[in-house]
């Protein structure tokens, strides 16, 4: 039933979107440029864009620091690409051509020059609306515990908490053991605010649709975060095997080779979760992208092509969201399950490290798996 | 390769929206979360706990409920053996006593019977020797209306008399 529905949806889109879409790139410049389109969408922007309309943005402030102080002011006065003054400084969106391109410049002596910029772009504002939710979300069931306690919540509720147990039982407690306690508030608030940013990058309209946890800056905090509290909580056993561990002499004097290696080992993790984390989400936007992109390029070469490329790219769109759905809830699991594991690995102790090391690792190993499948 | 270039202010306002984000979390919800999941968990433990130790001590009570019943069974047996001993017993006991009875009544009563008998006798020869007086008397009588038979006797009498001394 639902499937016949969703066949026939798919057949009337393509019906009415094809011919549309044909005149309407033959009236436009005439061809399309794909990656200006997938970049615009998968980067950040001054505004947020609205439905079915090109021109009108919901405007977030500019917060910049030019080279006289702070200037605020909204950003629907140069999304259109003109330039503003702003107490006497001359404000405009970088064009194509300037290396700041599509960011806000000052005008010094007619050169551009880069202000420092902690305006409220459009994922700035997404990371807030994620905090809200998670806060929201969170207080929530604190909430009904606090008044109903000894009381599985049912529903909505229910998933979340079905979350939490999942996450607290299942990764922090296992790999942390009696640690668990002293992680588990900085773990949980990793795993469900990348979750909420990943699934609220999914939905295409205004709360969502920012591509958060596919930019590199995020995911870069976040890796940061957990590189800190690794480090910060290590204890001594973590610095000895980093500066002075259990191998040859040789290997580490005169010449500190394995203690270079080490230190080098600290920073790869960190970076290999800024760039799991970015690459998943972002190649799952794009793959999207793409997939729309495809039935432009399509229509552009023939109504006919662009009509059949559109049912084969909404259907191929709405799996590919439905896996980005999975893919939403493994990774944001995955970030917190792998630091939980450098944090462990900074927790634990001289005795039994080998036979432990091992089991963990196999452990890691199995569960990576498991998330991969 | 603009993806891959981090951008200053959305770094900045990470750090503050996580960090603002940690802190609320932190203070408001994880301790009461994770402190009711903790709890809730352990009550369920315990909960698990309970109902198998629960159910060992019903299996134990079972079992010894059945023993008693067994064990009750053996002393119901045996107070029904040792009732019914007794009961043989006292009816024994009963029939010997009131054998014994019996035998004293009835000694009693041919005691009894032979007083009697001997009395019955007694008056029956009394009344006997009775009429054979007054037979006697009346046969005397009649023959001693005869003065010669009175004679006779006299002499007879004194006859006897003689013949005794």
């Amino acid at each position: 039933m639902m499937k016949n529905f969703l066949m026939i949806l798919a057949v009337a889109f393509a019906a009415m979107l094809a011919p549309a879409q044909a005149s309407a790139s033959e009236h436009d410049e005439g061809k399309i440029d794909p990656k200006e389109i997938i970049f615009e969408h998968l980067g950040d922007a001054y505004g947020w864009e609205v439905p079915f309309d090109h021109h009108h943005r919901i405007p977030l402030p500019v917060i910049v620091w030019a080279h006289d102080g702070f200037h605020c002011f909204s950003s629907a006065r140069i999304t259109g690409g003109e330039p503003y003054v702003d107490n006497g400084v001359e404000f405009k969106l970088a064009g194509f051509d300037s290396p700041y391109k599509g960011k806000v410049v000052e005008i010094v002596d007619g050169k551009e020059h880069r202000p420092l910029d902690i305006s409220i772009t459009k994922n700035v504002c997404a990371v807030w609306i994620s905090v809200a939710l998670v806060v929201g979300l969170m207080l929530w069931l604190a909430n009904f515990l606090k008044k109903h306690p000894f009381k599985a919540p049912r529903k909505g509720l229910g998933a979340v908490e079905v979350c939490v147990t999942f996450v607290y039982d299942g990764v922090i407690k296992a790999i942390l053991g009696p640690n668990a306690k002293r992680f588990a508030p900085y773990l949980m608030t990793v795993f469900f605010f990348i979750l909420s940013m990943n699934l609220l990058g999914l939905a295409v309209v205004f709360p969502g649709g920012a591509n958060l946890t596919g930019n590199i800056a995020v995911t870069l905090v976040l890796s940061v975060l957990t590189f800190l509290v690794t480090n910060i909580f290590a204890n001594r056993h973590y610095w000895k095997e980093i500066l002075w561990p259990d191998v040859p002499m040789w290997l580490k004097f005169p010449i500190p080779i394995m203690p270079v290696i080490e230190v080098f080992g600290m920073f790869t993790k960190p970076a290999a979760l800024t760039v799991r984390l970015f690459a998943n989400m972002m190649g799952g936007h794009m793959i999207v992208l793409v997939l729309t992109l495809l039935i432009f390029i399509f229509s552009a070469i023939n109504p006919y092509a662009g009509g059949l490329m559109t049912v084969m790219s909404v259907g191929f769109s709405i799996f590919m969201l439905l896996i980005d759905v999975l893919v939403s809830f493994i990774q944001a699991y995955v970030f917190t399950m792998l630091s939980t594991i450098f944090i462990s690995l900074a927790q634990e102790e001289h005795h039994e490290e080998h036979k432990k090391d091992e089991s963990e690792a196999k452990a890691i190993v199995e569960e990576i798996k498991d998330a991969l499948i | 390769m603009e993806l891959f270039t981090p951008d200053f202010g959305l770094i900045f306002w990470m750090f503050v929206a996580f960090g603002v984000l940690f802190l609320v979390l932190w203070r408001l919800a994880w301790p009461v979360i994770l402190k009711s999941v903790d709890e809730r968990a352990d009550l369920i433990d315990k909960g698990v706990e309970y109902a198998q130790s629960a159910k060992a001590q019903l299996e134990n009570a079972n079992r010894e409920a059945q023993s008693y019943i067994e064990e009750a069974r053996h002393r119901e047996a045996d107070i029904l053996r040792e009732a019914d001993k007794m009961r043989t017993q006292i009816i024994e006991e009963a029939r010997v006593a009131a054998q014994g009875e019996a035998q004293k009544v009835m000694d009693a009563a041919k005691v009894q019977i032979a007083q009697q008998q001997k009395q019955a006798e007694e008056q029956f020869r009394n009344q006997v020797s009775d009429f054979a007086l007054q037979i006697a008397d009346k046969v005397v009588r009649g023959q001693m209306a005869d003065p010669r038979q009175q004679a006779k006797l006299v002499d007879s009498l004194l006859t006897e008399i003689e013949h005794k001394n």
